[in-house]
């Protein structure tokens, strides 16, 4: 029996299969990668999926599992590409998703596109207001539902075959009566519809949030939910009869059918498969602080993970394509900064590196495909750091010619440098990019990189890894063991996850007995929810892991922040308890808590999760010592951020064994990634097959 | 442009011209995300930044646009007044609109920047506080001078040495309507202070203090080259705009003129506010330092240097007001004199900056729009609890764009120089005797037609749930924004009043009013101003204004009157009606 993980992205499809037994050291593990198919990705998976079990020598029937990040939900946005939908809303406010926060996204422009309103996710057209109303603060209803209303808009969507609708009425947080009544008879018109509502959706506070996650569920669904029923019967098809899961945004896995009634969980899918391949290879070293860096060819995304455990986006900085999603995400930051970034010299004089890219096509200059450009992957074969022989495995050919042309003559002319000088300042640039948005990430919301290791990968992050590091003062830098297929990875590596909200709004420094027992039986209610998914899924009760969250703020503020809820029923007394935990994490995300202040709960939220098996990484061979002959390649000069060029040893990365050193300066070499090893550091091969590169402390 | 000895190499200055937008991005943040009022938390309606000792912009965060570029005035106010001289740990707070304040209500936190013993800069941020305890709730309009507008701090001490002034403390605490809001804002503003003093100083740490501000000098000098070789492109000369602004909310319909010059020569630009209304005996002026020459920054900023065109960021620093000069004689309502009032100032700067678009639009036409609303419409909604206290909310509506060379005018949104959130009116609703009965495209008229057409403006309701007050701040009812290359002129805005017991009898009302009172069930209800069109309506196509009508962005009346555009009941387009229409259309106009 053997599980996979695939993850496609934009150029590659990734691919890790783990035979049974790996746990008990007699399990295998393989990786592999092909081509990325755009216009169906299901048949790279496939493609892929038979490749893999064939290197293996894994018959498709004993394939038990496949677990899947999939790009497919979040190109429907990028793309446009959804289904129409229908919306039904409270009379008097037929524009919410119109006027979005009435905010515009550029402060100092005035050409600039508001993506809400020139691509709208329901067309003015299809979103019709139905007489009905319910006020706060207890959700009394002031004027019903016209039923007839809604029989007529359900008539009227009918009509233009429009095949999936949505209910979105205000405050049906405080009562949802009225949306899953409309939704009853929305059904008894159009019974092959998709209908949801608003309050099923995401059962929040905060009405246009909420009604632009419920119409990105109905844009996106059908063409979520078809390509992956779509990729299960191809699967079947090819004889594999294995158990598909899907990695949400949040970094757990969800069933198929959980994936396609709810596609807004898996916007994020991609990247946080790879921080959670991070944080697997931080626990394989016995690591807990972590910064996991994903250098790609146009971008790099980058989280902290403090104490072994994801941090979860605050919801307010939630969205994809500038559509709020309230669906809960990995909080890691995309920046623009890659092996394709290309390094030019504005009409200002500045020398800038970004955010524009060669991408894949035509790529960087070296690669020969057009690109004239150079780009941060051109400065580092300048610098001889990318040997074109070893290039992807030999795979595709480069030409270190191309690149040093490009930055001759883009880069030198116009910045009176030498050629060695403008592929540093290339890397120092982009370097320094991706460091402010690592401190941004973890100085700035009170994380001390002192405490935390590094963890490198995607294609281009080793590379990066120690300059990096050395710049935020991360202690060392891990790179994982397949660092170009690490989302993969991350993949086998994580837990079944569920998450269930309701806003229930209580003071709670206030709160009287009655207040408190609200509370209780809500989230006894999110906690029943939450197990019953789980158990429909086969997780027997001992196996479910249940987080109660209760998202809280001080009276009058507008941002909530998460506070964990005690074990057994909240009292009058153990409110202390989440109260305090509020306040510390106030603390630490502004560096302020306002310990005599009232807290208002805004939001509960019970996150389900159950283990399906950790990868077990094979571990590597014993061995000992440093800079072992034979894994020697050879030796060629290389030029180090410290500007100083060396003759500089290459090592195969898969002939080192556990215990074994490298010194600086030297490189490591595998198939899909280059590991810089600087003067000054060295590098040490874990029993788990990680690499540690640290600075060497001065003697 | 500044002789620094030390040259500091492109790459290193990247390295620090990044670092520092950094700072001030976290600087923003801390201070919005932290605080309570709405005003700061949801309409970011807030400034914060770096500068040096001669209180030049370094960075600034990308908040509200109204508050970049206003923060070195209240450096130089400060420095006039400053009670004793700067020390490590100070913390200082200043408003007075006749040193350097945007308004009064835009307090400044502002901390030394101490480095080696040597003061070497500052660290500040500007936040719109709720209430100031003014003469009515929130906000005023008709007062009679300065000391209406509420407290009023002049370069004091709130932080001495690290030491804070209970006896200020607690004063402050005494004179606004509100001091659970506006004290846990001052907090906000003061943790976001401090915390831009620590990077600056690990700043400083780490690339050495000579660098550092050598490339701050070459980081300001390069965002005025930037916007210089923009106005260079534009043609030497002086080109000509000018409105009107309703009243100034005693005086009713007498309206007041703004008419702006702007000469451009070589690579500079001067606009000139000469000719415009005097002062008026309101809060309807408009703070020179801080306010009128900020926008006129940020018209030529926002038009030759869109974010959404140029990829490369320019640095948000003093290099790029240094080729803008600003005149307004004294005296004017954009240049009052001392002791007038001058908290409303909003509206006016609006229209200064789309009339300097205007102004330029023969010459730049790709680079503007046609007449935006150009307004604000803020309105604080207060009263008191059953407990005795107030409740204060201050809520800014949206405007509409003009119509634009490449797209139409996007609909209801921030324009110009603010760019605030609405507040969710769930939340609202949770937490006021206040109730939102409507909140979408006002539908009672048509924007500006145009080959792109305008953007739509909003219509907004609150219903009164207990008796309360009101002030509104707004304009443009009376001259509606313009059309541009043909395109039709927008609409003006609307303010209304109806009891929900009898929705039909509505009363209009003017834009501003002050201390209104409210029943139980009173309704106030806020029209915005439409954009104008750009380009000849006759050339938008058929299909497109179909489109628009199928959404009900257009009525079939309007397709065919303004766009010459005849759609059948089943609104399928007629072509031969249409284009006998249109025909019929450019004959009228020729």
């Amino acid at each position: 029996m053997a599980r996979i993980g695939v993850d496609v992205g934009g150029t590659f499809t990734d691919l890790i299969l783990e035979t049974d037994g790996a746990a008990n050291g007699g399990g295998r593990v393989f990786v592999h990668k092909v081509p990325s198919t755009p216009e169906d990705q299901s048949r790279g998976v496939i493609q892929g999926v038979l490749e893999i079990c064939a290197e293996a020598g894994v018959g498709l029937g004993d394939i038990e599992q496949i677990v899947h990040g999939t790009t497919i939900a979040t190109n429907t946005v990028i793309e446009y590409s959804g289904a129409e939908v229908g919306m039904l809303t409270t009379r008097g406010f037929r524009d919410i998703l119109h006027m979005a926060r009435h905010k515009r996204p550029h402060n100092f422009s005035v050409q600039f596109d508001v993506p809400w309103q020139s691509r709208p996710l329901v067309k003015r057209r299809n979103r019709i207001p139905i007489t009905e109303r319910i006020l706060p603060p207890d959700g009394r209803i002031e004027v019903a539902l016209d039923e007839d209303e809604v029989r007529a808009a359900a008539e009227l969507l009918k009509s233009r075959e429009v095949g999936s609708v949505i209910v979105c009425f205000l405050f049906a947080f405080l009562n949802d009566a009225h949306e899953l009544r409309a939704k009853e008879i929305v059904k008894e018109v159009v019974p092959d519809a998709y209908v949801g509502c608003s309050s099923e959706v995401v059962d929040v506070i905060r009405e246009y949030e909420r009604f632009s996650t419920a119409a990105m569920n109905a844009f996106i669904g059908p063409r979520t939910s078809y390509y992956l029923n779509n990729l299960a019967t191809a699967l079947q098809e090819n004889g594999v009869d294995a158990q598909i899961r899907v990695m949400q945004s949040n970094g757990g896995v969800t069933t198929l059918a959980g994936a396609a009634e709810r596609p807004v969980t898996i916007l994020m899918s991609g990247p946080a498969g790879g921080v959670v391949g991070g944080q697997w290879a931080g626990d394989m070293s016995g690591v807990r602080n972590l910064i996991t860096v994903d250098i790609g060819g146009t971008s790099a995304d980058i989280s902290v993970v403090p104490d072994g455990k994801v941090r979860i986006m605050n919801p307010r900085d939630t969205q994809v394509g500038g559509y709020p999603i309230l669906a809960p995400m990995i909080d890691l930051s995309t920046i623009g900064a890659g092996g394709g970034s290309i390094a030019y010299v504005d009409d200002g004089g500045a020398f800038r590196v970004g955010p524009r890219s060669a991408g894949a096509e035509p790529g960087p200059a070296c690669y020969g495909r057009g690109g004239t450009e150079p780009t941060v992957t051109d400065a580092q074969v300048v610098l001889g750091r990318l040997d074109p022989e070893q290039f992807l495995g030999g795979g595709l050919e480069i030409d270190p010619a191309r690149s040093r042309k490009a930055l001759e003559d883009n880069l030198c002319g116009r910045l009176d440098m030498s050629l060695e000088e403008a592929a540093l300042g290339v890397i120092r640039v982009i370097n320094s990019n991706m460091s402010l948005a690592i401190r941004a990430n973890s100085v700035a919301k009170g994380v001390d990189p002192r405490d935390y290791a590094l963890v490198a990968f995607g294609g281009a992050g080793p590379l990066h890894g120690t300059a990096l590091a050395r710049s935020v003062f991360a202690r060392e830098v891990i790179v994982p063991p397949a660092p170009g297929i690490n989302a993969a990875t991350g993949l086998l590596a994580t837990d079944m996850s569920y998450e269930f909200t309701r806003s229930v709004l209580c003071v709670l420094t206030q709160a009287s007995q009655d207040e408190i027992d609200t509370l209780n039986e809500q989230t006894d209610a999110l906690v029943r929810r939450a197990q019953e998914a789980l158990a429909a899924d086969g997780v027997a009760p001992e196996h479910q892991r249940l987080v109660k969250i209760a998202e809280c703020r001080y009276q009058g503020q507008g941002f909530e922040l998460r506070g964990t809820m005690p074990d057994g029923p909240l009292t009058l007394d153990n409110r202390a308890e989440l109260l305090a935990s509020f306040h510390e994490r106030h603390r630490q995300d502004y560096g302020h808590a306002f310990e005599d202040q009232e807290v208002e709960v805004i939001t509960l939220r019970v996150v389900a999760s159950a283990g399906i098996g950790a990868l077990s990484w094979p571990e590597a061979p014993q061995g000992g010592g440093r800079n072992p002959e034979d894994a020697l390649l050879y030796r060629r000069a290389t030029t180090f951020d410290d500007g100083r060029t060396y003759e500089t040893p290459r090592f195969d990365r898969s002939k080192l064994k556990a215990g074994q050193h490298i010194d600086g300066p030297a490189i490591v070499i595998q198939t899909d990634s280059t590991t810089l090893v600087p003067p000054g550091y060295e590098a040490m091969v874990a029993p788990s097959g990680n690499l540690h590169v640290r600075e060497v402390a001065e003697s | 442009m500044t002789a620094n000895k030390t040259e500091v190499d492109p790459i290193t200055l990247q390295v620090i011209g990044g670092a520092l937008h950094t700072i001030a991005k976290e600087m923003g943040h801390v201070l919005y995300r932290m605080s309570y009022s709405s005003i700061i938390r949801e309409s970011e309606d807030l400034g914060a930044g770096l500068f040096d000792r001669n209180f030049n912009t370094l960075c600034e965060s990308d908040s509200t646009p109204m508050h970049i570029g206003s923060i070195p005035a209240y450096l130089r106010g400060i420095d006039k007044t400053l009670h004793d001289p700067w020390q490590p740990g100070d913390i200082v707070i200043h408003n007075h609109p006749y040193y350097g304040a945007s308004h009064s209500p835009d307090i400044a936190a502002v901390a030394p920047v101490f480095y080696e013993g040597e003061l070497v800069g500052f660290s500040a941020n500007t936040a719109h506080h709720v209430d100031i305890g003014a003469a009515t709730p929130g906000l005023i309009i008709d007062v009679p001078d300065v000391f209406a507008e509420g407290m009023l701090f002049k370069g004091v001490k709130l932080y001495e040495g690290g030491v804070l002034n209970r006896a200020l403390w607690q004063f402050i605490e005494t004179n606004t309507r509100v001091p659970g809001q506006v004290m846990g804002d001052i907090e906000a503003q003061v943790a976001s202070a401090e915390l831009g003093v620590k990077r600056f100083v690990e700043l400083l740490d780490q690339h050495g203090k000579d660098v550092v501000f050598a490339a701050t000098e070459q980081l300001m000098d390069y965002s005025e080259r930037m916007l210089r070789r923009q106005i260079a492109a534009i043609p030497d000369g002086e080109y000509r705009a000018e409105g009107f602004l309703d009243d100034d909310g005693r005086n009713r319909k007498e309206p007041l003129p703004v008419k702006v010059a702007v000469r451009i020569e070589g690579d500079s630009a001067e606009v000139d506010l000469t000719g415009s209304s005097p002062q008026v005996p309101t809060a309807f002026n408009v703070p020179f330092e801080g306010s009128t020459k900020v926008a006129c920054f940020f018209a030529f900023r926002a038009l030759l240097l869109d974010s959404a065109t140029i990829t490369e960021h320019v640095p948000q620093n003093e290099g790029s007001f240094r080729p803008i000069k600003v005149t307004a004689p004294k005296g004017t309502i954009f240049n009052p004199e001392y002791p007038a009032a001058a908290e409303a100032r909003f509206n006016q700067i609006q229209r200064v900056v789309d009339c300097i678009a205007k102004a330029l639009s023969p010459v730049i036409p790709d680079k503007v729009t046609a007449g935006s609303s150009a307004d604000v419409s803020a309105i604080a909604y207060s009263g008191v609890r059953p407990d005795g206290n107030y409740w204060v909310f201050i809520e800014v509506n949206e405007g509409a764009c003009g119509g634009r060379p490449y797209s139409d005018g996007p609909d209801t949104i921030e324009e110009l120089m603010r760019n605030t959130r609405n507040n969710p009116i769930e939340d609202l609703g949770m937490h006021l005797p206040l109730l939102c009965d409507r909140y979408e495209l006002r539908d009672d008229v048509m924007p500006g037609a145009g080959r792109h057409r305008g953007g739509i403006g909003v219509i907004k309701v609150q219903r009164y749930l207990t008796p309360g007050f009101l002030t509104h701040e707004a304009d443009r009812h009376d001259d509606p924004p313009w059309g541009f290359r043909g395109g039709t002129t927008g609409k003006g805005g609307r303010l209304i009043k109806y009891n929900v017991a009898d929705p039909e009898r509505i009363e209009d009302l003017p834009a501003k009013i002050h201390g209104l009172r409210n029943q139980t069930g009173d309704c106030i209800g806020f029209l915005g101003p439409c954009g104008g069109g750009y380009g000849d309506p006759l050339e938008r196509p058929a299909e497109q204004v179909r489109e628009d009508v199928l959404d009900d962005f257009c009525t079939r009346e309007h397709a065919y009157q303004a766009y010459g555009v005849v759609l059948t009941e089943a609104l399928e387009i007629d072509l031969a009606a249409t284009e006998a229409r249109r025909a019929e259309i450019s004959k009228q106009v020729a």
